[in-house]
């Protein structure tokens, strides 16, 4: 079943006089379940590409369906709503709030969802327990390492359940060993049914997965399947 | 089911500040406190002067040449062109009113008091018919008030106030003591009882003599004429007593009958109504003055949300980019203004109580919580959340998640 489909996608900024194009007709389709990477270099427009699929932005011009959904033609709030349910975001820099707890950043898109106090608890227990963190639970984040951190952010982009889960350069701000560690942990979380976008730049990161997008100028400049074990879920 | 948790939200956000939080928090609190102060204060005024005017009971009025609320100089010309109220007329309300259950002429002048070493200087002297004390409030508190007899023979008795026996007498007992008034030997016949002070001055301090002795004393009464006390039969016939009165003297005067009054009757209900009428404005003149401290207090409000959606724009981004939608920031960050001025409220409503209590303490007015300075003083508070924070809470709610996200 196709999770995320997008036509001729186009997204133009007016800088000053001067138009410039970031996408320029993008149209892809991943199915549930895949473990896609979207590679390009800086200023290719892969990051343009990941606010488009993450709902955090609209196309200037083209469509887009997430789950079923056209999302290119929806409101802010419409927006938030669906970043809220089906969208699990893990960013380079964790963007943890930093005076809450490990166990408080995980339970906050469950109160924009209107879940009540204590199935928001229980839920973020279990997501926290999920990354091997429930005896961190009450750490702020400063109190954490930095793979403790990308590892309560993953936890919050899982908490609510989403189809998706998006990861810009998840492992960008981590050692290599910490890296490896978090990398580890979307493998499982894919094996695990999940459906996983990663934007690197990394080829290292990108061969963990087993579709491979390279986007170029604003074009998608080749889509090759590195594994077999592409799967398809439902 | 958001809200409690937005609100939680707000108020962790305001403790994690806090002394950003309780200097905000204070220019609140000032702005509330002096607009509460000023409220109790006149209220406890304004109560002051009713009770003073309850003295006077519901059934009593007063004649006089001119008083009430004097609103243009030609009515005040006018005033003092009138004649004065004369023993004759005085005469003919006491003996033609049939619906005034009493009449009482009253006099006044100020002269200086003394016995032995103690001197008491511009002491009000009352000159007036026995009967006042059955028209006025005035309790006796030792002795008796002078009496037909003294009125008759015009005897040189004096019925004094507490401040009086107390500055000149002391401890002893007056009644029956001589003392001197301008230099004339008086006998104290009574003491009025104690009734207290009103703006810091003393009610106390005055003393009546009969009528007669007083016109003895001082002169005719001239040009400033008679005041004349008259307490009719019931309440129900309030209305008719001052009509019969109107009457007679518009007679004896001869007002021709297209041209009003040229005399003034004054109840305790029209003296109260004129002087609401002239602190309306003094009142709101000086709310008006202290509610700038609440607009301060509203631009600290506004001024210190505005830094601090600027400085939390990252956080913000994190949000919208996890689900929260434009009300939900936006609410958020109401609620951090709205706990704020409500709680800065409660404490000013709660300062300024007190505030006021011991202000009006030093003047001996009793002073009751006002509901409505309470329920004012939370309504412009909480009024002040919402319209200072407002704003930045909209400019909060409409911030870009791609570019709240990446903002240093």
């Amino acid at each position: 079943m196709t999770l995320i489909e997008t036509k001729d996608l186009w997204k133009t900024y007016t800088m000053g006089s001067e138009q410039v194009h970031a996408l320029r007709g993008v149209t892809i389709s991943i199915e549930k379940g895949e473990y896609v990477a979207i590679m390009g270099p800086s200023g290719s427009g892969k990051s343009t590409l990941m606010n488009l699929i993450g709902c955090l932005d609209t196309p200037t011009q083209g469509e887009y369906y997430l789950n079923g959904k056209r999302v290119s033609t929806m409101n802010d709030d419409e927006l938030a709503g669906i970043r809220n349910r089906e969208i699990g975001f893990v960013f380079q820099t964790f963007n943890l709030l930093p005076r809450a707890s490990a166990l408080h950043n995980v339970e906050l898109p469950l109160i924009y969802n209107g879940s009540a106090s204590a199935d928001r608890a229980a839920q973020a227990e279990s997501a926290l327990t999920k990354v091997e963190l429930s005896d961190r639970m009450h750490h702020k984040p400063t109190e954490l390492s930095g793979g403790q951190r990308q590892r309560v952010a993953i936890a919050r982009a899982l908490v609510n359940n989403p189809s998706l889960l998006l990861a810009d350069e998840p492992t960008g701000n981590l050692d290599s060993k910490t890296s490896i560690e978090i990398m580890r942990l979307i493998d499982d979380l894919h094996r695990q049914g999940n459906t996983i976008i990663i934007v690197t730049h990394e080829r290292d990161i990108a061969t963990r997965a087993h579709r491979v997008l390279s986007i170029l100028d604003g074009q998608i400049a080749s889509d090759e399947v590195t594994s077999e074990d592409r799967r398809t879920v439902g | 089911m958001i809200a409690p948790a937005l609100l939680k939200i707000a108020v962790e956000a305001l403790w994690a500040n806090r002394l950003r939080s309780g200097l905000t928090l204070l220019g609140v609190i000032i702005g509330v406190t002096s607009v509460m102060t000023i409220i109790s204060a006149l209220e406890g005024m304004m109560g002051a002067i009713e009770d003073d005017l309850a003295v006077l009971g519901p059934t009593t009025f007063i004649v006089t040449k001119a008083g009430g609320v004097i609103t243009s100089h030609e009515q005040w010309m006018e005033m003092m062109k009138r004649k004065p109220i004369d023993q004759k007329s005085v005469d003919l309300v006491s003996e033609g009113c049939e619906l005034c259950e009493r009449t009482c002429a009253r006099v006044s002048g100020s002269a200086r008091l003394k016995r032995g070493n103690n001197t008491m200087r511009r002491v009000f002297i009352g000159g007036s018919t026995f009967s006042l004390v059955d028209i006025v409030d005035m309790e006796v508190a030792q002795g008796r008030f002078h009496s037909y007899e003294d009125d008759l023979y015009r005897r040189r008795v004096i019925f004094i106030g507490d401040l009086v026996r107390e500055e000149l007498f002391g401890d002893a007992d007056p009644i029956g003591k001589t003392l001197r008034l301008d230099g004339t030997k008086y006998t104290v016949c009574g003491v009025a009882k104690k009734r207290g002070t009103m703006f810091g001055e003393s009610q106390d301090d005055f003393a009546f003599i009969p009528y007669g002795t007083h016109i003895k004393q001082f002169g005719a009464p001239g040009s400033r004429g008679i005041r004349m006390l008259i307490k009719a039969v019931s309440l129900e016939r309030l209305e008719d007593a001052m009509d019969e009165v109107r009457m007679i003297l518009r007679a004896q005067r001869h007002v021709p009958y297209d041209k009003p009054d040229d005399f003034t009757i004054l109840t305790a209900d029209n003296i109260l109504e004129a002087l609401n009428s002239i602190t309306r404005i003094f009142r709101m003149g000086l709310i008006g003055i202290s509610s700038i401290s609440l607009v301060v207090g509203g631009i600290v409000v506004m001024n210190i949300m505005m830094v601090s959606v600027t400085e939390r724009t990252r956080e913000i981004g994190i949000r919208k980019a996890i689900g929260a939608r434009q009300q939900h920031i936006m609410l958020q960050f109401l609620f951090e203004a709205l706990v704020t001025t409500l709680f800065g409220g409660l404490i000013g409503i709660v300062l300024g109580y007190f505030i006021a209590e011991s202000l009006v303490g030093m003047l001996d007015m009793q002073i009751s919580p006002s509901t409505f300075a309470m329920v004012a003083g939370l309504s412009i508070s909480t009024g002040i959340g919402i319209i200072f924070g407002l704003y930045p809470a909209m400019k909060a709610a409409r911030l870009d998640p791609i570019k709240a996200l990446s903002y240093e």
